[in-house]
């Protein structure tokens, strides 16, 4: 998942990025890919009927007064191989 | 079920029971194919062969060829430098290729060369590959019964479905199994190969049990992945963009202040729930 934001300005500022997946591990600890190396996991994925929330603040310079959010998630199903499952589009002014 | 001719039913009839009887062990993949092969079903399950074919199940070998190569050459050749020979190219093909469990010692080793040959580019060795699958046969037959020693071993030339509706091309029987979501466990699952050495290809079931069960769940795999818009057997899963979609559900709140008192530096709050509503982790297969 990336966030970015898009200022009135036209600048494109990166704010964060989260990753949910499972991390293979062998005996030692190490991350492994291969299925007959790995022995337990560490589980950084999304869980069944589980809500995740994720907050980020993302600080702009003085002169921005409007701002667009977008936050894209993408499935990587294997390398080469990825879609986008959602792609949000929010408009934040700094001004009230 | 449309009404055969006797003609076509024995046709149909010979080659379907064929397809279980000949447990001798067989050397070329064109053998295996004529034995166990798919050919035969789509004669009369159109519908369902073809949705099939859709499937990754009917891609299970050559989809997964990177990962099974680097078990041959990095895991068996390099760093246990044991034989890829049956014993061990059966911890892939135990799920991606059930149906070498009936083949010759000297085709699964050429089978293990073929994976490495068409891993690096071998069309004719890739279009070979492409050959082996889960198909009908072995959902249907070879692994179909969940329980065997409470319930037997598959019986040559049945059959297994949800109603074990009979027809006159080959036996069938009806089986509780292929309704539990512990049929597909037996793939999508920590694999125990014979020696106890685990293979951690994917864990899905787990996640189902452990998680989505344990929460309250009442869905099954064949739910979501089969009977959901009339899926049937092309079994959507990660490569669907719409499932993938429908799984995770995203909401996106965004807040505007003017922080850091004296400062007031222009802040946006952003706020992401990802809610995963399927029977398992995502990612996961």
């Amino acid at each position: 998942m990336d966030v970015t934001a898009r200022t009135d300005d036209g600048r494109t500022i990166a704010i964060g990025s989260r990753e949910y997946r499972e991390v293979g591990l062998d005996l030692e600890g190490n991350e492994r890919l291969g299925a007959w190396q790995i022995k337990e996991i560490l589980d950084l994925s999304l869980q069944p009927g589980k809500k995740k929330e994720e907050v980020f603040l993302a600080e702009f310079p003085p002169e921005v007064k409007t701002a667009e959010i977008g936050v894209r998630l993408k499935y990587i199903v294997s390398e080469g191989h990825e879609h986008e499952v959602h792609n949000v589009l929010k408009r934040v002014s700094f001004s009230r | 079920m449309k009404t055969l001719p006797v003609v076509k039913v024995f046709f149909l009839f010979m080659l379907m029971t064929a397809a279980v009887a000949s447990a001798a062990e067989i050397d070329t993949i064109e053998q295996l194919t004529q034995a166990y092969g798919d050919g035969a079903c789509g004669t009369c399950h159109e519908k369902i062969h073809g949705e099939w074919t859709k499937s990754m199940h009917s891609r299970s070998v050559v989809h997964s060829l990177g990962g099974m190569r680097n078990f041959i050459v990095f895991g068996l050749e390099r760093d246990w430098k044991k034989p890829v020979d049956k014993e061990n190219l059966m911890r892939c093909m135990h799920c991606h290729a059930p149906l070498l469990e009936y083949a010759s010692e000297s085709l699964v080793r050429k089978i293990g060369g073929m994976i490495v040959s068409a891993s690096g580019g071998d069309e004719a060795a890739k279009k070979e590959l492409a050959r082996l699958n889960v198909n009908c046969i072995v959902c249907h037959n070879t692994v179909a019964v969940v329980e065997k020693n409470l319930r037997g071993l598959p019986k040559k030339g049945v059959y297994y479905g949800t109603s074990g509706s009979p027809t006159q091309a080959h036996g069938t029987e009806k089986t509780p199994a292929l309704s539990s979501p512990s049929f597909c466990g037996r793939c999508h699952w920590l694999y125990t190969p014979p020696d106890g050495d685990t293979l951690y290809c994917n864990t899905l079931y787990g996640s189902y049990q452990d998680s989505y069960r344990a929460g309250g769940g009442p869905a099954t795999c064949q739910d979501c992945h089969m009977r959901k818009k009339g899926a049937g057997h092309s079994f959507p899963g990660a490569y669907n963009e719409e499932m993938v979609r429908e799984g995770i559900q995203m909401e996106v709140r965004v807040d505007g202040a003017r922080m850091r008192p004296g400062k007031a530096v222009p802040t946006a709050v952003i706020a992401i729930g990802l809610i995963n509503k399927a029977g398992h982790r995502i990612p996961d297969g």
